[in-house]
């Protein structure tokens, strides 16, 4: 690198580095901007984190209750059905022993009617 | 299930026949059923039922009014406090426990239970005993034990057994007419032995 390359670096880093007028509505746009920004618009992480988390503990308990439900649901109608099996099946073995009686009841010799025959 | 109904029937005319004063007030609580666990270990078929109050309003939940069985059933078991079952079929004869029968007979003894059919065949070992719980005039309890020479029933149905409920089924769900004694006396009634 010879003296005319430094010296030509030199000029380009002065014209890149000189200073420059913003303008005169910079501060005033730059004041305005930073009013608008409302403070609560900008959560800490940890603010934003804790939000994530709630939303996925909320889904992940409303998936839960559901199947929750269902399950409930399920051995419900198990209990429902297996209630009228059983309720079926006493009533067939009530029925039976009910017609056992009759049978046997029937198949008795008839008291002895004296008074009715008026003997 | 229909014919649960007609022997209903012929055991509300063997009630009318024997003219049971039902006046005699008693709570509609189930009998202390033995586990009659000895009975269980021999027998080659098991029935245990033991349906309480809220397992009867399941059961009836699950029971389908368009079919007439269910229709039925729903009707019949309509105020019912409970059913309890315990049968027990063997391959062979056995000898019951006597204890536990015995405890279970002194259950019935209590105010309110009536004796109601009393049946001894010593030909063919079969002792039918039906007894019936009263309140204010109304049938709350039925209770039947059975003993054959390869067979042992208990059945105990707890709460009001509307016995009006099964007179309207007559003639209904293929339940044939079945004249009862207070409808047409000269209809010959059973005749149940006395106790």
């Amino acid at each position: 690198m010879n003296r005319d390359d430094d010296h030509d670096l030199e000029q380009k880093l002065r014209a890149a580095l000189r200073p420059a007028d913003p303008g005169p509505g910079f501060v005033g746009g730059l004041m305005a901007r930073i009013a608008a920004e409302r403070p609560g618009s900008v959560r800490p992480l940890r603010v934003r984190a804790a939000a994530s988390w709630l939303t996925f503990a909320l889904a992940a308990s409303i998936v839960l209750a559901l199947l929750l439900a269902h399950q409930q649901q399920a051995r419900r109608t198990e209990q429902g059905l297996a209630a009228r099996r059983q309720l079926i099946q006493a009533l067939r073995v009530t029925g039976d022993k009910l017609d056992l009686a009759s049978r046997l009841v029937n198949s008795q010799p008839p008291p002895p009617t004296s008074s009715d025959s008026g003997a | 299930m229909n014919s649960f109904v007609r022997r209903c029937i012929l055991t509300l005319a063997a009630l009318a026949a024997l003219g049971v004063r039902l006046a005699v007030a008693a709570p509609a609580v189930p009998l202390k059923l033995p586990e009659f666990e000895a009975l269980a270990a021999k027998a080659s078929e098991s029935v245990n039922v033991s349906l309480d109050s809220s397992l009867l309003g399941l059961a009836a939940g699950f029971l389908d009014p368009k079919d007439p069985e269910d229709a039925g059933a729903k009707q019949l078991i309509a105020g019912l406090k409970g059913i309890y079952v315990r049968s027990y079929t063997f391959d062979q004869d056995v000898a019951y426990p006597a204890a536990e029968v015995e405890a279970l007979r002194r259950q019935l003894t209590a105010p309110g239970w009536q004796s109601l059919v009393k049946v001894r065949k010593e030909k063919e070992h079969a002792n039918v005993d039906i007894y019936i719980s009263v309140d204010q005039g109304k049938a709350n309890g039925l209770a039947i034990i059975v003993s054959e020479p390869r067979e042992f029933t208990v059945v105990n149905i707890v709460g009001a057994i509307d016995l009006e409920k099964l007179r309207q089924l007559e003639g209904k769900f293929g339940v044939p007419k079945m004249p009862l004694p207070d409808a047409d006396p000269s209809a010959g009634a059973p005749a149940p032995a006395r106790p």
